[in-house]
């Protein structure tokens, strides 16, 4: 078990920077998920802490050791990849204790072990298979199994629950959170899925062409976004924006749109001040028209999602959504009105996509 | 009933196909074990008494019979240095020098565009100078130039399909560049590595212009049963047939030892 701290890191690949100076520190027993959109650097980051990338600046230090020169297999870290990466020459069992028969430790005491991390990933009917013949979902547990049995300091997943199925990925994501609780080690786990991360993350980690966009727990995440790019990457569906200019009142005005901010939230907004709104459309209700601070539209199309249907209107020309429930009174063209607590809009710079909360 | 008429269709057709290509091999096989009279009757044999007359013929010659001994010396030595030059190179070309891989892989086959012949007339005057004209030691060099091109060119596509995650996972288990390639790199991927051996090993064993050119009397097997079919007009048919059983069994031989060889070692590690 171990802390991570990642000091100043750069990567670059010729001339072209990829990782710009990113600093981090995972305490130990948490889990921490680095989420972004593709090709933002997760990869790299989390390939340098194993030690098969070589940082081009920057210093990684694992339990109080610097592991920034050594090779992979002396960090004490395992890895899982999106690829599972199993040895297609070996039957299950000895993918999963290769490890330990190369350090040469003693059958008598490989054997519980491999049979307790076989007990505990539901492999045991597999052991004498070779991983071809195994269906994705298991030969990721025997990926998984093959890092547990090492117990490392330190568990590092790249994306590996991405080339299986929506219901198998929500099971395995499960039983990882579940297999952390239970064995705390230290995890990192990269992901382009936001609903994933906020599921399993104890800290998330989100990042934007090779920075830390943000970082903080999932809540944080997503009731404090950082940057307009956050409020955008986490929730579904998708967050509205809406230019807006600052009126007397604290009201933020688009056309017709007028809503009212939180002055204790955002004190520092002036009078004809330009804000960009951010509002979710989880956030907003139905209620009846001529409510005050009620956006007023039309429906332009209902989509079930099952025990709630997002709802996209046209408010004054703004294509606006919004959840609810009672989605299945609504038909195209009808007038609807719904509103948003003050307490949960947005606000950012329209240049700098900064939000403008106070803390 | 369509259905069943076009699958017997399909396999009278193949096995036809087999026989016409297996054929010409077989009726060889055949004649390998028959006298000379059973061969050349009017209306062809097919039951008759075996006889092992033309093996011993062979085996008795000493001409043929040092012609399989050079052969065997020449093609396994040139081959297995080969094989354990280009094999490794391969590796490094495929996962460290990719940017070099296709200039060199090119290079390599370019070797292969020269015409033999153009290749034989300097030899020929460069191992008189050089005093290694008609050796085996002279034979084996320069058929290293065709075993270690050849290898490389086909085992470099061979280590690209490894997966380079496999590798990975392998370096954080510890282990170190040299055990991933023996361990990890080779047996996964040996099925393409075996193909690109035995066709090396097929190229030089049939090799006969630079065998002609560069050796006498260390003359290889494919010169030797080239020059028995010039005896004149009393063609010995049963002793050519031997003669290119023999030259066809080795590569069989070569193929079944090499399979058992990467069996063992496609095992699953360390004990
Ligand atoms: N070996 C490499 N050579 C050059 N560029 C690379 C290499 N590996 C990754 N990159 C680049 O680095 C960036 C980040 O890649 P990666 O870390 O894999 O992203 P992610 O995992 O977030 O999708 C991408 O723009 C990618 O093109
Ligand atoms: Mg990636």
């Amino acid at each position: 078990m171990a802390n991570i701290s990642c000091t100043d890191i750069v990567k670059s690949y010729g001339a072209h920077p990829v990782i710009e100076g990113m600093n981090l520190d995972i305490p130990d027993h948490e889990f921490v998920v680095f989420l972004g959109p593709s090709g933002c650097g997760k990869s790299t980051m989390l390939r340098m802490i194993a030690g098969l990338e070589e940082v081009t600046g920057g210093r990684i230090v694992i339990g109080g050791t610097d592991v920034t020169t050594l090779p992979p297999g002396e960090r004490g870290v395992a890895m899982v990849f999106q690829s599972y990466a199993l040895y297609p020459h070996m039957s299950v069992a000895d993918n999963i204790t290769f490890g330990l028969r190369r350090q040469g430790i003693a059958r008598a005491e490989i054997a519980p072990r491999l049979a307790h991390v076989a007990q505990m990933l539901g492999l045991e009917p597999y052991l004498d298979r070779k991983p071809k013949n195994l269906s994705g979902g298991q030969q990721q547990r025997v990926a998984m199994a093959r890092a547990m049995i090492k117990t490392p300091k330190v568990f590092l997943f790249d994306e590996p629950l991405s080339n299986l199925d929506a219901k198998l990925r929500e099971k395995l994501r499960t039983e990882i959170r579940k297999m952390h609780l239970q064995l705390k080690t230290t995890t990192i786990f990269v992901t382009h899925d936001q609903l994933e991360a906020m599921t399993i993350a104890d800290r998330i980690v989100l990042m934007r062409d090779g920075r830390i966009e943000q970082m903080g727990s999932p809540d944080e995440i997503f009731e404090r976004p950082a940057t307009r790019f956050v409020a955008d990457f986490i929730g579904t569906p998708a967050m509205n924006f809406l230019h807006a200019t600052m009126q007397d009142g604290h009201v933020a005005r688009a056309g017709n749109i007028a809503l009212r901010l939180s002055p204790t939230d955002f004190p520092r907004l002036r009078p004809g001040q330009n804000v960009e709104l951010g509002l979710r459309p989880a956030r907003m209700k139905l209620c009846p028209e001529g409510t005050p601070g009620a956006l007023t539209g039309t429906v332009v199309l209902v989509e079930n999602m099952g025990a709630e249907g997002q709802v996209i209107t046209d408010v004054d020309g703004h294509e606006m959504s919004f959840t609810t429930p009672a989605f299945r009174g609504l038909a195209i063209g009808d007038r609807v009105s719904f509103a948003i607590d003050p307490g949960h809009v947005h606000a950012f710079d329209p240049q700098s996509g900064h939000s403008l909360r106070e803390e | 009933m369509g259905k069943l008429i076009s699958a017997i269709g399909v396999r009278v057709l193949l096995a036809v196909l087999i026989v016409v290509a297996l054929g010409p091999i077989l009726w060889t096989v055949l004649g390998a074990f028959k006298e000379l009279r059973d061969i050349v009757t009017p209306v062809p044999k097919l039951v008759f008494e075996p006889t092992l007359d033309n093996f011993a013929t062979i085996l008795r010659n000493p001409t043929i019979r040092d012609g399989l001994l050079h052969s065997a010396i020449v093609v396994s030595v040139s081959v297995l240095i080969g094989a354990l030059l280009g094999i490794p190179a391969a590796h490094v070309l495929a996962r460290h020098a990719r940017r070099y891989g296709d200039d060199v892989q090119f290079f390599v086959l370019s070797l292969r565009f020269m015409p033999p012949v153009a290749i034989a007339i300097p030899f020929i005057v460069i191992y008189l100078d050089l005093g290694i004209y008609d050796t085996l030691f002279g034979l084996i060099l320069v058929y290293l130039i065709t075993t270690i091109s050849t290898v490389i060119w086909l085992a470099v596509p061979a280590f690209e399909r490894v997966p380079q995650n496999i590798e990975e996972a392998a370096a954080m288990e510890g282990c170190g560049p040299a055990e991933i390639f023996w361990r990890f790199s080779l047996p996964v991927a040996a099925p393409s590595l075996f193909g690109a051996l035995v066709f090396t090993f097929v190229l030089v064993w049939n090799e006969l212009l630079l065998a002609l050119t560069l050796a006498a009397q260390n003359a290889t097997l494919p010169v030797v049963a080239a020059s028995i079919t010039s005896l004149g007009k009393e063609v010995p048919w049963g002793v050519i047939n031997a003669a290119t059983v023999v030259l066809v069994l080795p590569p069989l031989v070569f193929i079944g030892l090499l399979m058992g060889l990467l069996n063992t070692m496609v095992r699953s590690g360390p004990k």
